[in-house]
């Protein structure tokens, strides 16, 4: 108790031998040897090498999460590089395979129109041929008609004793028949 | 008069105190040594107990460990000796730790009794920097150490009868003394000055209550002050310590 | 008899007193250089800092050390203010 109180309370009759309070006491002194080699030994023992030991390791560890990540970086840059050189490659490619299918739709299309005009003009040639023989058919065939129907009209025509409206008539029914066979 | 009656009490009570056990031995523990020990194992319990499992993500105490470490290897150690100089920063902790823990006693609740007030801790630890400032000078020096102090260049030839006395009283003397007393005072003057307000203001509580309020509201100020100047002379210790060792490798800066 | 006791008493509360004046003029004496003293040291260093703030922590250590130097000198008052006492 008497300990205990002697924390809070100050000496009353403080110690006889009057020594200036400035000044240093051996007691003292002894106590705070003791307790700083105590807290500098344990400390430099075992507090400060754990202590810096952790932020050294921390250091370590941010900067080589921070390597880490810039190389993670580095690469992702250097794949996104290929990823656009391909894609502008492919872009390319695209545009060289749609260049030629125009080309080529280009070059069937003439083909196409070429060879539409000359079948075109093909038919119209053998039409032509056609219609030409036809005709040539048809005046040698009327010619051939004529020529009977000339010699079979001089016949009739020497047959009977024409009058002038017989002999017109005649004409004419002769013209209708040719008429009515042509047509 | 309203402070008529107030009477402060003389030095010796506020500094001296009865021994507690071992009484007049030279080992006796009275409150100073005790607080010193307490600081000690409290030192102690907090670094080398939150040390013991340090985590990658810190939290909670290895935060203040960290942060402790930090603020003296970079803002003492590297800042005044240099960017090698790590292998003084458990010194120059520990150093910093243990006088800032004796100053904060000052502030704390019944305690209210900083040990760095007692001569004998500050003239310790001066005396402790002048051994290792003075060690460390002549291993890494030689004996130039003390004659370029003693006879420093460019000085006029007549000049070194007034010089060298005074560079010799200034290193022997003056230095660790005033390394001591700058702590010591400081921390009997904040305590000397908090015993006054608290007095004063248990007086005028029961005498003068009129202007209580005055010394109360100057009695929390002064403890918010004296929280900064423990802080700071703790700082001011260490930072010097490491001056003197700074010099002590490089005396020519 | 009754004269010269009381003469010396006297006397030895003059010395007192004036150790107690002696000792307080002391500190107060003692107080005045650094006073000032410190005062130009924050005062430079605050200029310096508003100069050049990227230098603040440098200047900031800096002026901690030229405080405590120059305070040195105030508190060597406190303690002889203590001795001259005592």
């Amino acid at each position: 108790m008497h300990g205990v109180l002697a924390l809070v309370v100050a000496s009353e009759e403080a110690e006889v031998t009057a020594k200036n309070p400035i000044l240093p006491e051996t007691k003292e002194i002894v106590w705070a040897v003791v307790a700083f080699v105590l807290v500098f030994s344990l400390l430099a023992w075992k507090a400060w090498p754990a202590i810096k030991k952790a932020l050294r390791d921390r250091e370590d560890k941010i900067r080589g999460d921070l390597e880490r990540a810039e190389a993670v970086r580095s690469e992702a840059e250097a794949s996104l590089e290929e990823y656009n050189q391909q894609l502008a490659e492919a872009r390319g490619e695209a545009g060289r395979i749609i260049e030629e299918a125009r080309v080529a739709a280009d070059q069937v299309r003439k083909d196409l129109i070429a060879r539409a005009e000359a079948d075109a003009a093909d038919v119209r040639t053998r039409a032509q041929e056609d219609i030409r023989l036809a005709s040539d058919r048809a005046i040698a065939d009327l010619q051939t008609r004529v020529s009977d129907l000339s010699i079979e009209l001089a016949e009739r025509i020497v047959q009977r004793n024409l009058d002038r409206d017989t002999q017109i008539a005649l004409i004419e029914s002769y013209i209708n028949e040719v008429g009515g066979t042509r047509r | 008069m309203l402070l008529a009656k107030f009477t402060f009490p003389p030095t010796d009570e506020l500094f001296r105190w009865k021994d507690m056990v071992f009484n007049d031995s030279p080992y006796a523990i009275n409150k100073t040594s005790f607080l010193v020990m307490t600081s000690a194992v409290l030192i102690i319990a907090l670094f080398v107990g939150g040390s013991r499992k340090m985590k990658l993500v810190p939290s909670g105490v290895q935060n203040l460990l960290e942060v402790t470490y930090e603020f003296v290897d970079h803002g003492i150690t590297r800042d005044v000796i240099g960017p090698n100089a790590a292998r003084f920063t458990p010194f120059l902790g520990s150093l910093f730790l243990y006088i800032l823990f004796l100053n904060f006693w000052e502030i704390i609740p019944f305690i209210q009794f900083p040990p760095t007030a007692r001569a004998a801790i500050p003239a310790y630890l001066a005396i402790q920097t002048y051994l290792i400032y003075w060690y460390l000078g002549f291993r890494h020096n030689g004996f130039k150490y003390l004659t370029g102090h003693l006879f420093p260049p460019g000085v006029p030839l007549p000049l070194y009868i007034l010089v060298t006395p005074i560079e010799l009283v200034q290193i022997v003397f003056v230095r660790p003394f005033s390394l001591a007393v700058r702590l010591l005072a400081n921390m009997m003057a904040g305590h000397i000055l908090l015993t006054a307000l608290a007095l004063l203001t248990a007086y005028t509580l029961t005498n003068a209550p009129i202007i209580f309020i005055g010394p109360f509201l100057l009695l929390v100020g002064v403890t918010a002050f004296e929280l900064l100047v423990g802080f700071l002379q703790a700082y001011i210790f260490t930072l010097l310590t490491a001056v003197f060792i700074a010099d002590s490798l490089h005396p020519e800066h | 008899m009754h004269d010269v006791l009381l003469a010396a008493q006297a006397a030895g509360e003059l010395k007192e007193g004036l150790s107690a004046i002696g000792a307080g003029i002391v500190y107060g004496a003692a107080a005045i250089g650094p006073g000032i003293g410190i005062g130009i040291v924050v005062g430079n260093a605050i200029t310096a800092m508003a100069r050049q703030p990227e230098m603040a922590g440098q200047v900031r250590t800096t002026m901690f050390l030229g405080i405590a130097f120059t305070e040195a000198l105030a508190l060597f008052g406190f303690v002889l203010f203590f001795l001259a006492k005592g």
